[in-house]
């Protein structure tokens, strides 16, 4: 039973919890052993930090098909990463598309070089369900679109975006590809081949610790170093390394929560990431079968669960967003997330704008015991305060 | 004396990279160690081996698309070191003062 202090944990799509046992060990080892900073100077501990750094850039690489682990780098989350990837390929009188179901974490850059650095945007509109409108993209490229940046999965609706023609629509208009795979990365199987960009977080699907996460740049894809400073190498100039990974790593790299994060990686590949999809399908197609006889309730995922993560967004029309999440807390010790996650114009596709929604999302650990028990306090709390 | 050669790297990641790949695939003697101070390179971090080793060493990293920036040969002096005087002082165990 995935319950500690009398909580059943619901918010996977924020942060994954728990992790895996080899996962907390693994950040504890990293810290209780002497250990150096990896790639400064040859002397023994700061070699056997890099090495370890080394194996775990091959061990992300070769889990999105990336053939040349030199071109992953290490950042603190997924924000992070889209902050190097925006701020390092735009540049100044730049057009660039993204679509309404973007999290904040493009929404504010992009806010950010509209309003500093001339920097003009397109977004694409989406539908109810979370649909991006492909022909209404086609027709937003100009001769100054530099990049298209669409999230591999919503995490307000869970709904999966149709990557495939999205990246076929962006090569056809001759810009480069950024995508968030934040809500997606160790849940859903990825090929990174294809993508000239993409930024996933560490600590949700792929089970590492916080402050972890990562960027994948193609190669023959440049960007201007987003913060600089010490890598151990070319120490006499005063200007970033060319080579990758140094460009992009100014600084201290995270080792525990790299280490735990190797750790996440290889309890997946143990279990297998599509035995983890099927039983996040599972739990979601039981999760919204079990929502249909609650009267009074809205549900914001789309029915197709095959086409979603499992991310379950819905509002009693009784009862308001943020009251609801604390009657289940405090009623049922059920922890979710209410709000508008960080995702406003998602929102306002989905028509939940701007009270937002009461957001569930299992992960591996949680079973259909404790989806019922979600199932149950749910449809309790309606039939007490029915309208 | 003798003399020992030292392969130099862009970036600690290739040193690493090349450390690996001899692990693999030589059986050749090698270490890696911080750059001696009569060697100029960019990262802290080269190959030390025998010269005699040096062409299937190189030939191993071209193989494998290794970048290295240079080979350098440099002669060793047997040199006895002495501790300074302050670190004599500090070892001292507390019932010889």
């Amino acid at each position: 039973m995935n319950n500690n202090q009398n909580h059943i944990y619901f918010d996977n799509a924020a942060t994954s919890w728990p992790k895996p046992e080899k996962v907390y060990e693994a950040a504890e080892k990293y810290l209780r052993h002497p250990s150096g900073n990896p790639g400064r100077s040859g002397q023994a501990l700061s070699l056997e930090g890099e090495r370890f750094i080394y194996n775990a850039r091959e061990k992300v690489a070769s889990f999105f098909n990336i053939s040349d682990p030199a071109r992953i780098i290490f950042t603190l989350n997924a924000t992070d990463a889209l902050n190097i990837a925006i701020k390092g390929i735009i540049e100044p009188g730049d057009h660039v598309i993204y679509t309404a179901m973007e999290h904040n974490s493009v929404l504010r850059p992009l806010g950010n070089m509209q309003r500093n650095y001339g920097v003009t945007t397109t977004m694409i509109p989406c539908s109810h369900k979370g649909e991006p409108d492909l022909d209404f993209l086609d027709d937003s490229f100009q001769d100054n679109t530099r990049l298209v940046i669409c999230n591999h999965a919503s995490n307000v609706c869970g709904k999966i975006m149709p990557l495939p023609e999205i990246i076929e629509i962006t090569r056809k208009n001759n810009a480069f590809i950024l995508v968030d795979a934040a809500q997606t990365a160790g849940l859903i199987p990825i090929d990174a081949t294809n993508v000239d960009l993409m930024a996933f977080s560490g600590h949700k699907g792929l089970l590492g610790p916080p402050g972890i996460g990562g960027l994948y740049v193609r190669e023959g894809v440049s960007l201007k170093p987003f913060r600089e400073g010490g890598t151990g190498s070319h120490s006499d100039r005063d200007q970033q390394p060319e080579n990758m990974p140094e460009r992009l790593e100014a600084g201290t790299l995270n080792t525990p929560g790299i280490a735990g994060l190797l750790e996440g990686i290889n309890f997946i590949e143990d279990i297998g990431i599509n035995n983890i999809r099927d039983h996040e399908i599972n739990l979601t197609s039981h999760f919204l079968d079990g929502l249909k006889d609650i009267t009074g309730i809205n549900i914001f995922t789309p029915p197709d669960y095959y086409q979603n993560v499992a991310v379950i967004s819905l509002l009693l029309e009784s009862v308001d967003a943020g009251e609801l999440g604390d009657i289940l807390e405090n009623t049922f010790g059920i922890i979710c997330r209410t709000g508008l996650h960080c995702a406003p114009l998602a929102h306002q596709a989905l028509g939940t704008y701007p009270e937002g929604t009461v957001r569930f999302s299992p992960g591996y650990f949680n079973t259909l015991e404790e989806v019922d028990y979600v199932i149950n306090a749910l449809s309790e709390i309606a039939s007490l305060r029915k309208l | 004396m003798g003399s020992s050669c030292y392969f130099t790297f862009p970036t600690t990641y290739n040193a690493i990279r090349a450390e690996k790949i001899l692990q693999n695939s030589s059986s050749c003697h090698y270490r890696m160690v911080p750059v001696p101070r009569t060697i100029s390179s960019s990262c802290g971090t080269a190959l030390r081996c025998s010269c005699d080793d040096i062409e299937i060493i190189k030939n191993l990293l071209i193989f494998h698309q290794i970048e290295y920036e240079h080979i350098h040969e440099v002669k060793e002096e047997n040199k006895s070191f002495s501790l300074p005087n302050f670190l004599k002082k500090k070892r001292k165990k507390p019932d010889e003062q």
